[in-house]
Formats: structure tokens, C-alpha cells, sequence
């Protein structure tokens, strides 16, 4: 049976590029956006929680370095966190205490906020092209 | 200050809800879903803690 082709959902609120950043600055914000409120809600206490509790067990919002290719990935996955991530790094939050028993700890749950943010990017882009209807 | 232990729940707490939502639609299946990753993480990472502790770090 042939796979029928993706219907754009009817009257977006944003041009797609637009609604895609918006759902990258603010978590939560595309599914709200599209309509998709208690999610939106959902979505935007998991991920806020998360990159609360990373920054207060001093967890670091990684910045690239040279010779350290894996400071690109987590530089890209704290990026994530869209504005939460500049506002932090604005608020002095996110620095990272190397030497506190709980860093490793804050740098999981920072990169995993991050990484749950982008993948609700791609999630408010299945829906807004039709892939997904709920 | 959290104990490790309580740290990996509330991780793993909030990696079930997110993917239950993400992933399943009804209520029933998103209970479900969430329960077997909630289960799956805490419970893996028990026992991967024990499979390593015959390794310890030198």
C-alpha cells in the first residue's frame, strides 16, 4: 500500500522556519503554537525542571574548544536549550564547578534538557507538515 | 544536597514523562510507555552499577 503524502496542517500560525525557532528559544512554545496545549505544557516543565536542577548542581553549558570534538556535540546540545541557554549564561548560571561532586551530575541533566528541546523542534515540524496529527 | 541515587531517579522521571508525551498518544499507552522507560532506566542503571563493581576504578 503506497504511504499517502504528508498534508501541511491547515492554518499555521507561523511560517515554518518561524515556528521551528519559536519552538527552539522558548520549550514548549511550537506545540503551543500549533495548538497543542496541555503537551506544550508538559514539555516546557520536563525541560525547564531539567536545566534548573542542571545549573544548581553546577553543571557547565559547554563551549566548543579545540582539540576536544566532543565539546562541539555538547556545545550543540546546550545550545539546545535555546533561550533558557543565553539567559543562563547572561545570569552567570552554567559555568560549571569542576571540582563539585554534583558536576557531572548538572552536565547531564543541561545536555539532556538541550537534547529533549531539539527533538521537540523536529516534533513541532512533523506536525506542522502533516506527519503527525496529534 | 540530593543523593546520587535520588539525582538518577528524578532523571529518570523526567525522561519517562517527556518521551511518554513525545512518543504515545492515548493516556492508557502513555502510562504504560512511561513506565517501562521509567523502570528500564533506574533498574538498568542498578544494575549496571553492580555488573562494574567488580572493576573498580584504578
Amino acid at each position: 500500500m503506497p504511504e499517502s503524502a504528508p498534508k501541511p496542517a491547515p492554518g499555521l500560525p507561523l511560517p515554518l522556519p518561524a515556528l521551528m525557532a519559536a519552538a527552539w528559544l522558548v520549550p514548549g512554545l511550537g506545540h503551543l503554537l500549533l495548538g497543542r496545549r496541555s503537551r506544550a505544557a508538559v514539555f516546557a516543565a520536563v525541560i525547564v525542571v531539567a536545566f534548573v536542577v542542571g545549573a544548581l548542581l553546577q553543571g557547565e553549558l559547554i563551549f566548543p574548544q579545540s582539540g576536544d570534538p566532543l565539546s562541539y556535540l555538547a556545545f550543540i546540545a546546550g545550545l539546545g536549550n535555546g533561550a533558557l541557554f543565553f539567559v543562563a549564561r547572561f545570569l552567570g548560571f552554567g559555568q560549571g564547578v569542576v571540582t563539585s561532586p554534583s558536576y557531572e551530575f548538572g552536565n547531564t541533566f543541561l545536555l539532556t534538557a538541550g537534547m529533549m528541546n531539539l527533538l521537540l523542534v523536529l516534533d513541532t515540524h512533523d506536525i506542522a507538515v502533516g506527519k503527525k496529527d496529534w | 544536597m540530593l543523593d546520587h541515587f535520588t539525582l538518577m531517579v528524578l532523571h529518570a522521571l523526567l525522561i519517562a514523562v517527556f518521551f511518554a508525551f513525545l512518543w504515545k498518544r492515548e493516556k492508557q499507552e502513555r502510562w504504560r510507555y512511561f513506565w517501562k522507560v521509567f523502570a528500564a532506566l533506574v533498574l538498568g542503571a542498578v544494575a549496571l552499577g553492580w555488573l562494574m563493581y567488580p572493576f573498580p576504578r584504578p
